[in-house]
């Protein structure tokens, strides 16, 4: 069945799959015009800024990564970026450079997930990867080898692939031995490859030609792809510190969900996460990524949503290439972290998890304890651009049937790997048409 | 599978130890214990090419706390439809980043020929499932049996091989 331009329609979903956490959409249509699109997010309140409230400064990192198992390494990093700001202390490149190596293998983890298992079934109409596994057996294949590449690597620097157990406030518990972490260079090699195919092959994919007019935000550094650490930067002009950009990000409660909703200056909606990234640091990628974009038909700025999955691919081959350059000059920190005594004070920790900017923000008292903590996760400064991008991909597909157009909204939601349960602060879709 | 953090379901992990044991001091070839397993996507690179995997777990039933069952998972694909009332199953489709459970992981591993030739599941029935690592008493008490229970299948299949 199909639809003429003109129809009214709801498009309900309620509840999204292919997503982390609980949420729903609806959609509603009056007249061939989108009137209503809500992206309802009912997992429930999760209270983790609540009970930070009198633990010492040194826990932050642990009970932080328990918000999330596929980047508790980002909660970790901007935890402890934010402790180290609040009580004036600096670590080293060496701790530096491991932080960025464990992060890459979170990379690798997250965007081999999302890509293979959780996002390309879309783009084959499958259900989910076991369908597309009876299509591309060895696409899938790839993907789960890359997957466990990053795990390897979550494991080897920060002793467990999920919620690592190695970071400390000041660096890490224990260096890993050189032989050890320059053993990780070959299946780095390896997967730099399957990176580089995946790339090709998400490449070939069907897009929908939707342009989106974001505003982007992220962290940016002069000298390198930022992950943990950097300013933050927009493509309006902002350049600001994590302590300037918590200001100036200002997050409200909207009725139907859980999640805060943030806008810039208070009024502005932005996106944060792969698009962002990557158009805002392009020229920083190593050559090997720039090429790899280049051949995929990719400028330096994408502003197709549903060609995230290129960029998140790309981003594959950056985390692979980055952790063997990491790997390769490894010597281990000595030591493994530096004393960060608790002092009163105020700080503020910025890092890039794979779905976006994720900041933390804590108040101190005179011994370290946490009187205040605030955190701002990507997928909770997303919700305004996903509900935009789902008005803008509704009214370009209304001829589409209920079931296509439903899938649609499904797809354009997942198109930026949205975090509900870190953001609990996602999916059921309803799509309503009325005449 | 289990998270030990969160008492009877950790009973997986205990039973784990326990086979380790068991097959050190018996001295069994080819056998390997993997625990604890962070990501059940892992279980895809340890069992690639087994002939048996048992996979220990807590059940939630209506069975008494440290009840024993033995599940000879022969068609996961059955499985996943049978919970879902869909020919298409929940596989991966209705799960989240963070919950591929043992039927998707099961799916995906025949999906690309890495499912080890038989899969049988070991559930011990829990009681109590709050935070906290210590094991109900019945639990506890189940968890000799349960590594018998493994070991039993591990020697039929080394006799068999």
């Amino acid at each position: 069945m199909t639809h003429g331009a003109n129809a009214s329609r709801e498009v309900q979903v309620d509840e999204i799959a292919r997503v982390e956490g609980e949420g729903g959409l609806h959609v509603a249509v009056r007249d061939g015009v989108v009137t209503e699109v809500a992206l309802n997010i009912f997992e429930p309140p999760r209270f983790f800024e609540a009970f930070l409230r009198g633990r010492r400064h040194t826990e932050a990192p642990d009970i932080t990564a328990r918000i999330c198992g596929i980047c508790p390494v980002a909660y970790q990093m901007s935890a402890c970026n934010a402790m180290e700001d609040a009580c004036g202390v600096s670590v080293g490149p060496g701790i530096e450079a491991l932080r960025r190596l464990l992060y890459c293998g979170e990379y690798i983890q997250s965007h081999a997930l999302h890509v293979y298992l959780l996002h390309a079934p879309d783009f084959f109409d499958c259900e989910d990867a076991v369908e597309l596994a009876g299509l591309d057996a060895a696409a899938v294949e790839r993907g789960l080898a890359l997957k466990r590449t990053g795990n390897l690597l979550m494991e080897t620097v920060g002793g467990r692939a999920v919620h690592p157990v190695n970071v400390r406030v000041g660096g890490f518990y224990r260096a890993p031995d050189r032989a050890v972490i320059r053993a990780l260079a070959e299946p780095l090699r390896r997967a730099r490859d399957a990176a580089l195919t995946t790339v090709e092959w998400v490449a070939g994919f069907d897009f929908p030609d939707v342009e989106r007019d974001y505003v982007f935000v992220s962290l940016r550094r002069p000298d390198r792809y930022p992950l943990e650490s950097g300013r933050v930067v927009s493509s309006e002009g902002l350049d600001t510190t994590p302590a300037g950009f918590a200001e100036f990000a200002v997050e409200e409660h909207v009725q139907r969900s859980n999640a805060l909703h943030a806008k810039l200056g208070g009024t502005q909606e932005y996106l944060t996460g792969p698009l962002a990234r990557y158009a805002l640091n392009f020229d920083v990628l190593p050559e090997i990524a720039r090429q790899a974009a280049t051949a995929a038909g990719l400028g330096p700025v994408c502003r197709n949503p549903f060609q995230s999955i290129v960029v998140r691919a790309v981003e594959m081959v950056f985390a692979c290439d980055e952790a063997l350059r990491l790997v390769e000059s490894y010597e281990p920190p000595e030591p493994p972290a530096v004393e960060v005594p608790g002092l009163a004070g105020v700080g503020s920790g910025a890092t890039e998890a794979p779905r976006g900017l994720l900041l933390h923000r804590y108040e101190l008292e005179a011994d370290g304890i946490i009187r205040s903590a605030r955190i701002m996760p990507p997928t909770s400064q997303n919700q305004l651009s996903i509900e935009s991008d789902l008005r803008r991909v509704v009214e370009s597909s209304l001829a589409l049937s209920d079931e296509q157009l439903t899938w649609r909204c499904e797809q354009a939601v997942r198109n930026h790997d949205p975090c509900i349960s870190c953001a609990t602060h996602f999916l059921d879709v309803t799509v309503e048409r009325h005449s | 599978m289990g998270s030990e953090w969160r008492r009877d379901d950790g009973v997986g992990l205990a039973v784990a130890r326990r086979v380790a044991e068991l097959t050190e001091a018996r001295a069994l070839p080819n056998c390997r214990v993997v625990a604890p397993l962070g990501d059940s996507l892992d279980l895809l690179g340890h069992w690639d090419g087994a002939n048996l995997a048992v996979v220990v777990d807590a059940t939630r039933s209506e069975l008494a706390p440290g009840t024993i069952s033995r599940i000879e998972f022969e068609d996961p694909d059955q499985v996943a439809s049978a919970e879902s009332g869909s020919d298409r199953g929940p596989g991966l489709g209705r799960s989240s980043t963070h919950g591929i459970g043992l039927v998707g992981v099961l799916r995906l591993a025949r999906a690309v020929q890495q499912a080890p030739a038989r899969t049988v599941v070991i559930g011990v029935e829990g009681e109590d499932f709050r935070q906290g690592s210590e094991l109900s008493s019945a639990v506890a008490a189940a968890v000799d049996k349960a590594a018998t229970c493994v070991l039993e299948l591990v020697e039929e299949a080394l006799k068999c091989a």
